[in-house]
């Protein structure tokens, strides 16, 4: 394990440290967005070595060895799908969070669940 | 050189997760992931390096307006109040717990982590083959696009998704975005008058980026980021919302259809290989641009979506 899948895997737990401690959902959206990079930039930096050019052609004639130097398309390719479907889900959150914040007024994990069941119970008495 | 950056990308994850107010914390998130496209680009994957770039301008426009719009960001008197009304409750529980589930886990993950023998197998055979099976210079845009046509299709449907439960929430009907009407955002001159400089160069970068996606760093995505962020330079320069969206939305679903039924004909169905041997490398070439160009156009088409929809919510 090199030194940056390491710190990628700290970053990572750094956002689930956070995701749990917070009760203000805009700062959840957040840390998830950063355990994110954390997640891409593990998958890229498997087997790094220093020195590493991109898998394009005219790279490939500029460094000797080019089975080692040259980094590996596939991790890459998956991710990039990754970072587009972070970005809409993102959006998805936000929105979601959006809505709900105009329905009970807060900003908070916990008053929303109390308001939510609230809302529930008046609408099973009301049947 | 690679080290001290990466160091520098975890005290600027670590300013996120201890920064109070909610503004700063977005703008370090930005901070963190631009220096985290500088670290991919030193990794070796120029692609990935733009797509980040954009993507984090995006998030953080989405952030910024999306909350600018609910409560001004500036001064969170009313979560504060949220805040005290549950101060009673066991700090174990809060902070203590949490840590130790995260620091457990993370000790886990280290010593049950598989020690990676670089199995080059794959690696090799793609780099190998990629120009002779698929065409083109660049080996992501060649798995993409052909080894894992698939992957792209399902990226292709979970964006549509996104759009339509976007478009839902935001009560489409309700707030109507195509009626001319000015926006209620604040603007500062000086920011206008580098937008003003910065958004032709954007669509001159971005359709650069979809024409010369198989042949160098960039494609489809990257390209269709950087279309959507000219249009997000657009909006800021006139300040008037008048795309037609329900015609774009159309257009999106259309272009979806286009793209499943494009691979399907000539990955899944084998209809490249009945193409002769002298016009092979053509016809891929052909293949892989037209790709590019309608992911790019549906990229930036859903994304054109995404925004003007978060701009239209009027503050309640």
């Amino acid at each position: 394990m090199n030194s940056i899948e390491l710190i990628s895997i700290i970053v990572f737990f750094l956002g689930l440290y956070g995701l749990l401690t917070n009760r203000n959902i805009v700062k959840t959206i957040v840390f998830a967005s950063m355990m994110e990079v954390g997640i891409i930039m593990f998958w890229l930096s498997i087997g790094f070595t220093e020195g590493m050019v991109a898998p394009i052609v005219a790279s490939m004639f500029e460094v000797d060895n080019y089975q080692v130097y040259i980094s590996d398309p596939l991790p890459q390719a998956l991710m990039i799908t990754a970072i587009v479907i972070g970005i809409s889900i993102t959006a998805i959150k936000t929105i979601m969070f959006i809505t709900l914040y105009r329905k009970f007024k807060t900003t908070d994990w916990d008053i929303a669940k109390i308001k939510s069941k609230e809302v529930s119970k008046e609408a099973i008495q009301k049947g | 050189m690679t080290t001290l950056i990466v160091i520098l990308w975890l005290v600027c994850s670590v300013f996120v997760i201890f920064e109070k107010k909610i503004v700063r914390m977005i703008l370090w998130l930005f901070l963190s992931s631009i220096i985290a496209s500088i670290i991919y680009l030193l990794l070796g994957s120029p692609d990935l390096a733009m797509a980040e770039a954009t993507a984090s301008a995006f998030v953080t426009i989405i952030f910024v307006i999306g909350f600018e719009k609910f409560f001004n960001l500036r001064d969170m008197k009313k979560y504060l109040k949220d805040e005290k009304e549950i101060e009673k409750e066991n700090k174990f529980k809060r902070y203590i717990l949490p840590a130790i589930i995260s620091i457990g886990i993370l000790v886990l993950f280290i010593n049950f982590a598989i020690p990676v023998e670089q199995n080059d197998y794959l690696k090799n055979l793609i780099l190998d083959r990629f120009t002779i099976d698929i065409g083109g210079e660049n080996a992501v845009t060649a798995i993409y696009l052909g080894y894992r046509v698939y992957d792209t299709i399902f990226e292709a449907l979970l964006l549509v998704i996104a759009v339509v439960a976007v478009v839902h929430m935001s009560n489409f009907d309700i707030t109507k975005v195509n009626d001319g009407k000015h926006s209620e955002l604040e603007t500062s001159g000086m920011a206008l008058f580098l937008v003003r400089i910065v958004a032709p160069i954007t669509i001159i970068f971005g359709v650069y980026l979809i024409a010369n996606g198989f042949l160098s760093a960039g494609g489809g995505f990257q390209g269709g980021l950087a279309i959507a962020c000219f249009f997000v330079c657009r909006f800021f320069i006139y300040d008037i919302y008048d795309l037609p969206i329900k015609k774009i939305n159309r257009l999106e679903d259309f272009i979806f259809i286009i793209i499943v039924a494009m691979a399907a004909l000539t990955i899944f169905a084998g209809l490249i290989q009945q193409v002769p041997y002298r016009f092979m490398t053509l016809a891929q070439e052909i293949y892989l641009f037209v790709m590019n160009a309608l992911i790019g156009i549906k990229v930036a088409l859903g994304f054109i979506i995404l925004f003007y929809r978060y701009v239209a919510i009027e503050r309640n």
